[in-house]
C-alpha cells in the first residue's frame, strides 16, 4: 500500500511539473547542490476492502445475536455480544457508518439520483431490517453500539408509567420524519449531527456533543435505553418490522403459567401484562370512539399537513442556501460574522444571484411539499396510535410487545418455565 | 435462576466501594475536561490578539528589542498552553473511559448479585384501560400542542420574510425573461444584423434562465450607441455592475481609448495650441513622479500613475481645474518584493497604462503590484501578481471586459493572460501563454457577434474568449521583442514589429493572413486602423497609410522627428505626438493632408487622451490639458 | 367449535403477517434496485477541493477532531522555494528569520530549511498543523499556491456527515472515491490516477 502511495506521489510530482511549467509565479528552482525535492506525503485512506469486512462482521453478529436470542435464549451471550459490538462498531470503527444514520443516505439517494452511495451503506441499512423481520429486534439486543452503550450502564431502572411510555414513544416518529425531510432536501443529516455517543467512540467531539452524550449516559443509569426508546429514528422502522416478525423472543419457552415473576424484569417496559377478560367499558362507547376516530384520523392528517405546510419556510431556514438567499434578498438584515464570510464567498464564486434565487425557490417548494407530507404523516401516526389505544385486545398471558421489545433476553432468566421440563421450579434465593 | 449471579458478601462490598470510587473519579475527570474545554475555546492559537497587536507594534518600531522578546515569550506561552490543554483533554478522555469502564463493571457485578424478585411485587400492574385512557389523553394533548406551536411559529415569526423570498425568486425570473426577449424582437425589423439576432433569440429561448443576464448584455451591444437607454445597465444584476459600451465610448477608459483600439469618439477636439505662449492650454500641472503611462479619463477625472525606484503612486486629477484630487501611494503590498526589479530608463516603473470601469480605477507597476481604487482614492483591493521577468520593465497596459480586468503578463517564463475580478481582484481565469516577453497591450475586438481579447507576442497573434480565457485562435505572426499593440478594423487585425513584418489578419473561425509587408515597421508606436485605412507609424519618423483590405500603400510621409507615442484617430483626424512634443495632425484619408503641427514645448512619449473639446497630454514631467 | 375459530384466527393472522413480511422484503429489494444507479462498490471519503478553498479558517474549528483532520499539505513540485515565503512569514516582515514575531503559522508548524542560496524548503509538521489555512492563504496570494489544505486521510474519521462540509462557505467539500482521495489544485487529478492504475 505504502509503495502505491509513494508511486502516486511521484507520478503526481512528475505530471505536475510538466503541466505547471507555464502557470507558476516563481518557477521551481534547479538546485546546484543536487538537493532532492521531497515527495508530497498523501496518507492513504482505509482500504476499500475493509468496509466489506465491516459488512461481514455485521452479518456475523446479527446471526449470532439471533441465534442467542431465539435458540439459546441466553442473556449472558447477548450481554457479551453487545460488549463485542460496542468495542468493534463503537470504539474500533468509531460509530460510522451505522444503520441508524444510513437511513438518511438511503433517503438522499432516493431523492437525488446524482448522490453516490457505497453499496455497503445500503447493506448496513437493509440487513438489520431483514433480520428483524425474521427474528425480532436482535440488532438492538446485541449489535447496535449505541444501544449497548446505554444498556451496559443501566443500574437501577425506574419503571415509567405505561401511558407515559406510549406518549413518549411517538417522539421517534417526529425525529424520523424530520430526518427524512432534511435528508431528502439535502439539507443536513440531523441524526448524525445529534448522535449522542459518537463523541465517546472517537474520544473527540464538540462540547455540545459530549454534553448531550453525558446527559444520555446519566439518564441511562436509571431509565432503560432512553435514546433507543424515545428518540431512535431507526427504531421506528425496526419496531414496525418487528411487529410482523416470523419468530420473536418469548418470555416463556412454552406456555406461560402467569406466575407474575417476570412482571418487573423488563427495564424497557416491553412486557404486556394480561388484559382483563371482559372490557370494563360499555361496548357502545367503544364503537362510538371508533366512529369518532374514523372521522378524526383524516382530520388529523389534514391538520398536520396544513401545519407542516405553514411552517415549511421555518423548516427550510436551516438550509444554508436558503439562509444565504434570505440575506441577499434583504441586504439590510443583520449579518453575523459567519454569514458575512458566506456572503463574501458567494460573491467571489461569481454565481448569479438570480440563479441562487431560482434554486432556493425550488428548495422552498420541496420543503412546502415535504412539510405537508411530514405533517400528514405525523397526523396519521398520532391518529393511528389513538386508534390503537382505543382498541381492546384480549390477551391472557405475559408476552413481550413485539414492537418495543429489544430482545435483550433479560426476562428469560426470570421465567421458571423450562423448555424440556415445563414444571414449576422453585426460584432460588 | 443461575448460579453465576451469586457473589460472596465481601465481594459485593468491594464492588460497591469500587463503583463509588469509579463514579467519583469519573465525575472529577469529567469536570476537569469541561474546564479544559472552556479554556481551549479561550486560548485560540489562531487568533492570539495580544501577540498580533504586539507584532503590529513591532512593525512600527522594528528596533524595539524588548518588545520582540515579549512577543517570543507570549507566542511560546500561547502555543504551549494550546498543546498542553489538548494533551490534558486527551489523557483525561482515556482516564474517563477507564473510570467509566470500571464503573460499568462494578455496577454490572452489583446488578448480577442483586436477588431476582422471588415473589411478584405486591403492587398490581396499572389498569389496562386506565393506561389506554391516559395515553390517549397525552398523545392528543401532545399532537394538538405541536400543531398549535407550528401554526404559532408560522403566523407570528418571520414567515413573511420567507414568503417574500419564495415570491421574489420566481417572478423575478419572469420579468427578466420578458425584458430580454423584447429587446431583440423590436430590433429585427430595422437592424442589419437581423440574422444574428434571430440566432441569439433562439439561444435565449433555450437557455433563458441560466444565461439571461449575459444575453441581455449581448443584445445591448448590437444596438447603436445612440438609442441605449441610460438605465439599461440597471436592469442587470447588482453583482455584476459594469458600464455599457456606450458609456465606455463616451469616456476614455483605457490606454488608446475604447477597447484599446486607438480611436476616440469625442467631439470638438482642438487642432491649435502652443505650449510656449499658453495658447489654448487650459492648465498644466507637474506630475510628482515620472511615468510613461498615458492618462485615462472618466467623467471629470483624469488618472495616471508615477513611480520611482522606491515609490509608486496613483494620481487622480480633476479635469476641469487640473487640481490633483488625491494621490495614493502603493506600498506595503503583501507579497511585494522589498526592492523594485531592474528596469531601463526608457521604460520605468510605471509604464503600463491604467484602466477604469467608471467605478474603480486599476493600476499595475513594474514589480507586479496591482491595485484597485475607487473614485475617492480608497483602496478596494490590492495584490502582487509576482514580479514579472522582464529585462526592460513590464509595460503592458490594463484593459477591462465587463467585470473582468484583463492582464497580459507575458514574461520570461510562465507567461500568461489572466482575468481578475474587478470587485475582489481574485483571478477568475488565467491561461498560460507559450510566448516570449511582450511589451504590447491587449485590445478587445468585437467580431462576428463575439468579443475577443487579441494579444501579440513572439511568435504569435492570438484571440482569447474574455469570459473563459480559452484561446480561440492563434496564428504565427511577428517575432522579436514585440512593442506595438495590435490594431483592428472591420474584422481585420494588424500587427507589426521591427525586423519582422506587418501582418493583416482576417479573424474569424479560421483566421488567415490577408496581406503582409516589410517596408515600414514599428518597434514602439502601435498602428491604428479605421474606415478601411491602416496608419503605420515608425519610431524613426516615417508614417505610411495602407488600404486595410488589400495592403495597397496609399501614401508615405517622412517627418523630422521619431515617434514613441501611438497615433489616435479623432473626428477623422490622426493625432500623432513626436518625441519632441510636436503633435502632427493630419487627415485620416487616402491622401496625406496635413492640418496643423502645434507644439507643447516639452518632450513626450505618451499617447494623448481625449474628452469633449479637450486633449490630455502627458509630457516627461507634466500633464497638459488642451482646449479652448 | 370455539377452539376451531380461535385456530382460524391465528392462521389468518399468520397469513397476514407473512404477507406483510413478503411485502417488506420486496420493498427493501425494490429500494435497493431503485438505488442501483447511485451505488458504488467503492468506499467514498471526504475531501476538499483546493481550487475552491477560500481559507476561511473553519476547517480548523469545525472538524469533530481536535486538532482538525484537515491539514496543510505541501505540494513540493509547485513550490518556488522562495526566501520571502508568503506562507511562512507574516506580511510586512522585515527580517527573514524564523523568529516567532515573523512566523505566520500560529503553531509554528512550518519548518524552514536552507537549501542553497537563495532557496529555502518548507516542511509542514503534521502533528502541529491545525488546518487554519493561514499559510495557504499567504502562499496563494504571494506565491505559487503550493501549500494547500487537504483532508488528511489517516486522521479523518469519514463521518457520515462531515461537520466542515456543512459550514464550508465555498462548498469545497465532497466525497471522492478512495482511489483518488486528494483534490490538489494546479494539476490534472484524473491524469494522476490513470497512469498509476496502468503501472499496477
Amino acid at each position: 500500500m505504502k509503495k502505491i502511495v509513494l508511486l502516486l506521489s511521484l507520478l503526481f510530482v512528475l505530471t505536475f511539473q510538466f503541466e505547471s511549467a507555464f502557470s507558476q509565479r516563481f518557477p521551481k528552482p534547479e538546485f546546484e547542490n543536487g538537493h532532492q525535492q521531497p515527495p508530497t506525503l498523501t496518507p492513504a485512506p482505509r482500504a476499500s476492502l475493509m468496509q466489506w469486512f465491516d459488512v461481514f462482521v455485521l452479518l456475523a453478529s446479527l446471526s449470532v445475536a439471533s441465534w442467542l436470542v431465539i435458540k439459546k435464549r441466553s442473556r449472558r451471550g447477548v450481554f457479551w455480544l453487545s460488549v463485542f459490538s460496542l468495542a468493534y462498531f463503537g470504539f474500533y470503527r468509531e460509530g460510522c457508518i451505522c444503520p441508524v444514520g444510513s437511513v438518511q443516505n438511503i433517503v438522499l439517494g432516493m431523492f437525488h439520483p446524482g448522490y453516490v452511495i457505497p453499496a455497503t451503506v445500503v447493506l448496513f441499512f437493509a440487513m438489520p431490517l431483514i433480520f428483524t423481520l425474521f427474528f425480532g429486534r436482535t440488532f438492538c439486543a446485541g449489535v447496535c453500539p449505541l444501544g449497548a452503550m446505554q444498556d451496559l450502564v443501566l443500574y437501577k431502572p425506574v419503571n415509567l408509567k405505561p401511558w407515559l411510555q406510549k406518549a413518549l414513544g411517538l417522539i421517534p416518529y417526529i425525529y424520523l420524519g424530520l430526518a427524512v425531510l432534511y435528508a431528502a432536501t439535502a439539507t443536513d443529516f440531523i441524526i448524525c449531527r445529534y448522535d449522542p455517543f459518537v463523541g465517546f467512540f472517537r474520544f473527540d467531539a464538540t462540547f455540545s456533543m459530549f454534553f448531550l452524550g453525558g446527559i444520555f449516559m446519566l439518564m441511562s443509569l436509571f431509565i432503560g435505553r432512553p435514546y433507543c426508546r424515545f428518540l431512535c429514528p431507526y427504531g421506528v422502522l425496526l419496531n414496525l418490522t418487528s411487529l410482523v416478525s416470523r419468530k420473536h423472543l418469548t418470555i416463556a419457552p412454552t406456555k406461560c403459567i402467569q406466575c407474575r415473576l417476570c412482571e418487573d424484569s423488563c427495564p424497557f417496559g416491553a412486557i404486556e401484562v394480561p388484559s382483563p377478560v371482559k372490557p370494563a367499558e360499555m361496548r357502545e362507547t367503544t364503537v362510538q370512539r371508533f366512529l369518532i376516530l374514523t372521522i378524526i384520523i383524516p382530520v388529523l392528517v389534514f391538520a398536520g399537513g396544513f401545519a407542516g405546510g405553514r411552517i415549511h419556510e421555518k423548516l427550510a431556514s436551516v438550509h444554508p442556501k436558503v439562509e444565504l438567499a434570505q440575506h441577499l434578498l434583504n441586504p439590510e438584515k443583520e449579518v453575523t460574522e459567519e454569514m458575512r464570510v458566506n456572503l463574501d464567498a458567494f460573491k467571489t464564486a461569481g454565481k448569479p444571484t438570480k440563479e441562487l434565487f431560482a434554486e432556493v425557490a425550488v428548495i422552498l417548494h420541496d420543503f412546502y411539499v415535504g412539510g405537508w407530507i411530514l405533517g400528514g404523516f405525523l397526523g396519521l401516526v398520532f391518529g393511528l396510535s389513538l386508534a390503537n389505544l382505543s382498541k381492546f385486545k384480549y390477551q391472557p398471558d405475559y408476552i413481550t410487545n413485539k414492537g418495543t421489545c429489544f430482545s435483550c433476553a433479560r426476562c428469560v432468566d426470570y421465567c421458571p418455565v423450562k423448555d424440556e421440563n415445563p414444571i414449576l421450579q422453585k426460584p432460588q434465593n | 435462576m443461575k448460579n453465576y449471579n451469586k457473589l460472596p458478601e465481601t465481594n459485593l462490598k468491594l464492588w460497591k466501594g469500587l463503583a463509588l470510587f469509579a463514579g467519583i473519579f469519573s465525575f472529577i475527570i469529567c469536570f476537569l475536561i469541561i474546564v479544559n474545554f472552556v479554556q481551549i475555546n479561550r486560548i485560540d492559537p489562531v487568533n492570539v490578539e495580544t501577540v498580533n497587536a504586539l507584532v503590529q507594534r513591532l512593525h512600527e518600531n522594528p528596533e524595539d528589542l524588548a518588545l520582540r522578546e515579549q512577543i517570543r515569550e507570549l507566542d511560546l506561552l500561547a502555543r504551549k498552553a494550546y498543546f498542553t490543554t489538548q494533551w490534558q483533554i486527551r489523557t483525561g478522555g482515556y482516564l474517563l473511559v477507564a473510570g467509566i469502564a470500571l464503573l460499568i463493571l462494578s455496577l454490572q457485578m452489583i446488578i448480577s448479585a442483586r436477588p431476582k424478585n422471588p415473589i411478584p411485587s405486591a403492587q398490581a400492574p396499572e389498569n389496562y384501560l386506565f393506561t389506554q385512557k391516559n395515553a390517549r389523553k397525552w398523545i392528543s394533548a401532545g399532537g394538538i400542542s405541536m400543531v398549535a406551536i407550528a401554526l404559532l411559529l408560522a403566523f407570528l415569526t418571520h414567515n413573511k420574510l420567507g414568503n417574500n423570498l419564495s415570491d421574489a425568486s420566481k417572478p423575478n425570473q419572469i420579468t427578466e425573461n420578458e425584458e430580454v426577449v423584447e429587446i431583440p424582437v423590436a430590433e429585427i425589423s430595422d437592424s442589419i444584423k437581423a440574422d444574428q439576432i434571430v440566432n441569439e433569440v433562439s439561444v435565449l429561448d433555450n437557455q433563458i434562465i441560466t444565461t439571461a443576464q449575459d444575453s441581455s448584455q449581448n443584445t445591448v451591444k448590437t444596438q447603436s450607441p445612440a438609442d441605449i437607454p441610460a438605465e439599461k445597465p440597471a436592469s442587470i444584476s447588482k453583482v455584476d455592475d459594469f458600464p455599457s459600451d456606450d458609456e465606455l465610448r463616451r469616456n476614455f477608459p483605457f490606454f488608446r481609448g475604447f477597447d484599446g483600439l486607438g480611436i476616440a469618439f469625442q467631439k470638438n477636439i482642438p487642432t491649435d495650441w502652443d505650449g510656449a505662449t499658453g495658447r489654448n492650454i487650459l492648465w498644466k500641472i507637474k506630475i510628482p513622479l515620472p511615468g510613461f503611462n498615458s492618462p485615462i479619463v472618466w467623467g471629470d477625472r483624469v488618472f495616471l500613475t508615477g513611480a520611482s525606484n522606491n515609490k509608486k503612486e496613483v494620481y487622480c486629477i480633476e479635469a476641469s481645474s487640473g487640481k490633483i484630487l488625491w494621490t495614493v501611494e502603493v506600498k506595503d503590498i503583501p507579497g511585494s518584493p522589498g526592492t523594485s526589479p531592474k528596469v531601463t530608463d526608457d521604460t520605468g516603473h510605471a509604464a503600463p497604462g491604467m484602466a477604469t470601469d467608471g467605478q474603480r480605477v486599476y493600476a499595475i507597476f513594474s514589480n507586479g503590484d496591482i491595485i484597485a481604487l475607487d473614485f475617492a482614492g480608497k483602496q478596494v483591493w490590492v495584490k502582487n501578481l509576482g514580479v514579472p521577468k522582464n529585462h526592460y520593465g513590464h509595460s503592458s497596459s490594463l484593459i477591462i471586459f465587463r467585470n473582468k480586468l484583463i492582464v497580459q503578463y507575458d514574461q520570461g517564463a510562465g507567461g500568461q493572460v489572466m482575468a481578475l475580478s474587478v470587485s475582489t481582484g481574485d483571478i477568475l481565469w488565467s491561461t498560460p501563454r507559450k510566448v516570449k516577453i511582450s511589451w504590447a497591450s491587449p485590445i478587445l475586438i468585437s467580431n462576428a457577434g463575439r468579443t475577443e481579447i487579441v494579444l501579440v507576442a513572439d511568435p504569435n497573434v492570438a484571440g482569447y474568449d474574455p469570459e473563459t480565457g480559452v484561446e480561440l485562435w492563434s496564428i504565427k505572426g511577428v517575432i522579436g521583442e514585440v512593442g506595438p499593440s495590435p490594431a483592428f478594423d472591420d474584422g481585420v487585425v494588424f500587427v507589426t514589429n521591427d525586423y519582422s513584418k506587418l501582418l493583416a489578419i482576417k479573424v474569424g473561425e479560421k483566421p488567415e493572413v490577408l496581406w503582409e509587408s516589410d517596408e515600414y515597421l514599428s518597434d514602439v508606436p502601435s498602428p491604428v486602423a479605421a474606415s478601411g485605412l491602416l496608419f503605420l507609424v515608425t519610431s524613426y519618423g516615417a508614417v505610411a497609410c495602407y488600404d486595410a483590405i488589400t495592403g495597397n500603400k496609399f501614401w508615405e510621409h517622412e517627418f523630422d522627428e521619431g515617434f514613441y507615442s501611438s497615433p489616435m484617430i479623432v473626428e477623422n483626424r490622426v493625432y500623432l505626438v513626436n518625441k519632441k512634443g510636436v503633435t502632427h495632425i493630419f487627415k485620416a484619408d487616402k491622401e496625406f493632408v496635413a492640418i496643423a503641427d502645434p507644439e507643447i514645448g516639452e518632450k513626450s512619449v505618451c499617447t494623448p487622451a481625449f474628452s469633449n473639446g479637450k486633449i490630455y497630454l502627458r509630457t516627461q514631467t507634466s500633464l497638459f490639458c488642451i482646449g479652448s | 367449535m370455539e377452539q376451531h375459530q380461535e385456530g382460524n384466527k391465528i392462521d389468518r393472522r399468520k397469513f397476514l403477517n407473512s404477507g406483510i413480511r413478503a411485502t417488506i422484503v420486496l420493498g427493501i429489494g425494490g429500494l435497493g434496485f431503485s438505488l442501483l444507479k447511485n451505488l458504488s462498490a467503492e468506499e467514498l471519503v471526504w475531501q476538499l477541493d483546493a481550487s475552491k478553498c477560500i481559507q476561511c479558517g473553519r476547517c480548523a474549528t469545525s472538524c469533530i477532531m481536535t486538532p482538525s483532520a484537515v491539514k496543510c499539505i505541501h505540494v513540493y513540485a509547485m513550490c518556488g522555494y522562495c526566501d520571502l515565503c508568503g506562507g511562512f512569514f507574516r506580511p510586512e516582515t522585515k527580517q527573514l528569520t524564523t523568529a516567532a514575531e515573523n512566523q505566520l503559522c500560529p503553531t509554528s508548524a512550518i519548518k524552514r530549511k536552507f537549501v542553497e542560496e537563495p532557496f529555502f524548503e518548507y516542511e509542514i509538521i503534521e502533528n502541529l498543523c491545525i488546518g487554519c489555512g493561514k499559510c495557504v492563504k499567504g502562499c496563494e496570494a504571494f506565491g505559487n499556491g503550493s501549500l494547500q489544505l487537504q483532508v488528511s486521510h489517516n486522521l479523518c474519521k469519514n463521518c457520515n456527515q462531515c461537520a466542515i462540509a456543512r459550514v464550508c462557505p465555498a462548498d469545497a467539500f465532497s466525497r471522492v472515491p478512495v482511489k483518488s482521495p486528494y483534490l490538489f489544485k494546479g494539476f490534472g487529478n484524473k491524469k494522476l490516477v490513470k497512469p498509476a492504475e496502468d503501472d499496477e
